[in-house]
């Protein structure tokens, strides 16, 4: 057989593996900074417990039955799993916590589209602390996160989901009315919500806001814009905070990195507060996202604030490339050949003077164009004697390298001038 | 560098992308850009050009199933497409204006004479058979109704199903219902009315500083007239 891996699931070789892995350590390495700690969860959880803290998993989650007959999932996100963590084996610990996770995630796709089911996360969450300093917090370290990696243009867009939830109750029309607001701004359907806003028995105050705050977008004005356009809709506690939260940003120095943006809404049910979504010009789908969700930890009995975010690697990857940024990753320095005993002993040396050493059964100009082809900067032979020597181009020995071979080499004797 | 930014995301020089369908809603599609006063350039006479540069804007025509995948993913960065289309894909766009033109309906159709043998053969067999090019707005449609169909997913000629026997009924999209009339199909129910809509992708929104925006506004302000 040709073996193939499954609709939606695909293999990272070295280039890549080497570069997303760089992100993902450069991106923790921030939220270390900032007091944050890793944790791991299991890739499969009680399909109960999921649906407990994120709502309807209908069509997202990936189902599976285990022996014992129970319905399990795998984690279509990493949220839940980590309050539902936080909630029990973290729950005499004192507040607030600082969590971080790089972990893979898994959605259920419909066929032919050509969407992947796995995805790599790096992401944060801040629980226990609530208020605009926390909020802050977690849109700062997101910002700082991803100026990490190199990433220049993009936008962190910030919006509450609590304006929104204030309107549909300020219509004073009855709950389906309101499921359907809800539905049509997840669908991002303003011409559904402006319907929804012309129907009968809907204050007046409550549709002039529908019909103009999800259109709202900009920097501190957008707050005092939602603020004008939603009059008498009590969203001013909603309002203050987020202008709390925006000061604090441009404190930490993150806000021309953010805006202000009543239109975002994201798709999983649990926000309650700040949500957060990133884009960068180019790519068509956001880098990330997260919010508060401060009812999902009272689902597990353990009621508490939090927050957090995720951000995508592939898409982050992807935003990267089209934007020029490339990846730095460590080069080979040098393929050494020789007799085995020679080699091993020559290289231990090379790694701690700390090159990156391959071994190598070939010598001569074989030897020379396997360094070449794995872009290694020297290409070495070991000898009997104990001696390292370079080769030449042409596969011939030329100079020795130092009795302490020194610091690993900063340019490829391939590209300049034959041998150093 | 990986040079990506050829086939994805706005124009290298930073105009944005304008996904247009061909076909029926074309016409309208150039007059009401026309009508916003936009340079277009070839857009209204393009050959065989599927991509027509223009001073604001690079147009992309597409097929108008089409249109939505070309926002979602963010090849464009706005399009025109109508709800029907909108609604089978359900993909990540935003619904920005309600342009009024291209205006059809979803309907359920069936035979001029088969009302009662379809009831009869439900209480029977417990299904319906239901022909349709848009088999995530029927689901959606005979699920909300609770009434058990087996979708039978065509690429046109949907009119004929019932004739050669593939399905009872059909659910199609129509402005007249002329050809529906002239198969001897009469409509039994309404599903959803459709018309064109201008939709932008979300990123794209957030990262055209404002451009999309003042679109939308011009193009609300046109079709309210």
């Amino acid at each position: 057989m040709r073996p193939v891996t499954p609709r939606g699931f695909r293999d990272a070789l070295p280039q890549e593996a080497a570069e997303r892995e760089w992100l993902v350590r450069t991106m923790s390495s921030v939220m270390d900074s900032w007091g944050y700690g890793p944790v791991e969860t299991p890739v499969a959880e009680e399909y109960a417990t999921l649906e407990a803290g994120a709502g309807s998993l209908e069509g997202t989650a990936f189902r599976l039955f285990d022996s014992d007959g129970r319905l399990l999932a795998l984690r279509p996100e990493m949220t839940v799993p980590i309050a539902r963590l936080a909630a029990t084996r973290l729950a005499g610990e004192p507040g607030p916590l600082r969590l971080r996770y790089a972990a893979d995630v898994f959605r259920e796709q419909a066929s032919m589209r050509g969407q992947a089911r796995q995805f790599a996360q790096v992401g944060l969450e801040l629980i226990g602390a609530r208020g605009p300093s926390a909020d802050a917090e977690v849109i700062a370290v997101l910002v700082e996160s991803l100026r990490s990696t190199g990433l220049t243009r993009f936008t962190v867009g910030v919006g509450t989901v609590e304006v929104l939830y204030a309107i549909i109750a300020a219509a004073g029309m009855d709950d389906a009315w309101g499921r359907d607001v809800l539905a049509a701004s997840h669908e991002r359907n303003l011409v559904g919500i402006d319907a929804l806003a012309r129907a009968d028995g809907v204050s007046e105050v409550a549709a002039a806001a529908l019909r103009a705050v999800p259109r709202i977008r900009g920097s501190r004005d957008a707050i005092d814009l939602c603020r004008a356009a939603a009059t008498g809709c009590g969203v001013d506690a909603a309002l203050d905070a987020l202008a709390g939260t925006w000061d604090l940003l441009e404190v930490l120095g993150v806000a021309e990195s953010a805006s202000v943006d009543f239109g975002i809404m994201r798709s999983f049910d649990y926000y309650s507060g700040m949500v957060l979504e990133a884009y960068a010009p180019g790519l068509g789908l956001p880098l990330g996202g997260g919010g508060r969700y401060d009812d999902v930890m009272a689902a597990f009995n353990a009621p508490q604030p939090a927050a957090g975010f995720a951000v995508g690697i592939e898409r982050l990857h992807i935003a990267l490339a089209e934007q020029g940024v490339a990846i730095a990753t460590p080069a080979l320095d040098a393929v050494i050949g020789g007799e085995s005993a020679d080699a091993f002993v020559a290289a231990r040396r090379l790694r701690g003077a700390g090159w990156r050493v391959r071994l190598s059964d070939r010598t001569g100009l074989p030897l020379v164009r396997e360094a070449l082809a794995a872009q290694a900067a020297e290409a070495l032979y070991a000898t009997a004697d104990g001696d390292i020597l370079r080769l030449d181009r042409s596969g011939e020995p030329a100079s020795p390298l130092p009795e302490s071979p020194g610091e690993p080499p900063t340019r490829s004797w391939a590209a300049g001038e034959g041998s150093r | 560098m990986i040079a990506r930014n050829v086939t994805r995301g706005s124009s290298a020089d930073g105009r944005v992308r304008f996904a247009v369908p061909k076909g029926a809603l074309f016409a309208d599609c150039v007059r009401l850009l026309r009508e916003l006063g936009i340079d277009i350039a070839g857009l209204a006479d393009p050959g065989r050009q599927l991509v027509v540069q223009a001073p604001e804007f690079e147009f992309i025509i597409g097929k108008p199933s089409d249109i939505p995948v070309y926002v979602a993913s963010g090849a464009a960065d706005i399009g025109i497409s109508g709800k029907d289309v909108l609604a089978e894909l359900e993909l990540d766009v935003v619904e920005m204006v309600d342009l009024g033109f291209g205006g059809c309906r979803f309907v359920v159709a069936e035979p001029e004479d088969a009302h009662a043998s379809i009831e009869e053969s439900y209480r029977h067999l417990g299904v319906i058979r239901v022909a349709t090019k848009y088999p995530r707005v029927t689901e959606a449609h005979f699920a909300a109704k609770g009434v058990q169909v087996e979708i039978v997913k065509l690429n046109g000629n949907i009119e004929i199903a019932p004739l050669i026997g593939i399905a009872d009924q059909v659910v199609d999209i129509t402005q007249t219902g002329t050809t529906l009339r002239e198969n001897r199909l009469r409509i039994v129910e309404d599903v959803m009315p459709s018309t064109a809509r201008f939709v932008a992708n979300p990123s794209s929104l957030r990262t055209q500083g404002g451009r999309v925006e003042e679109l939308a506004r011009r193009m609300s302000e046109l079709s309210v007239q």
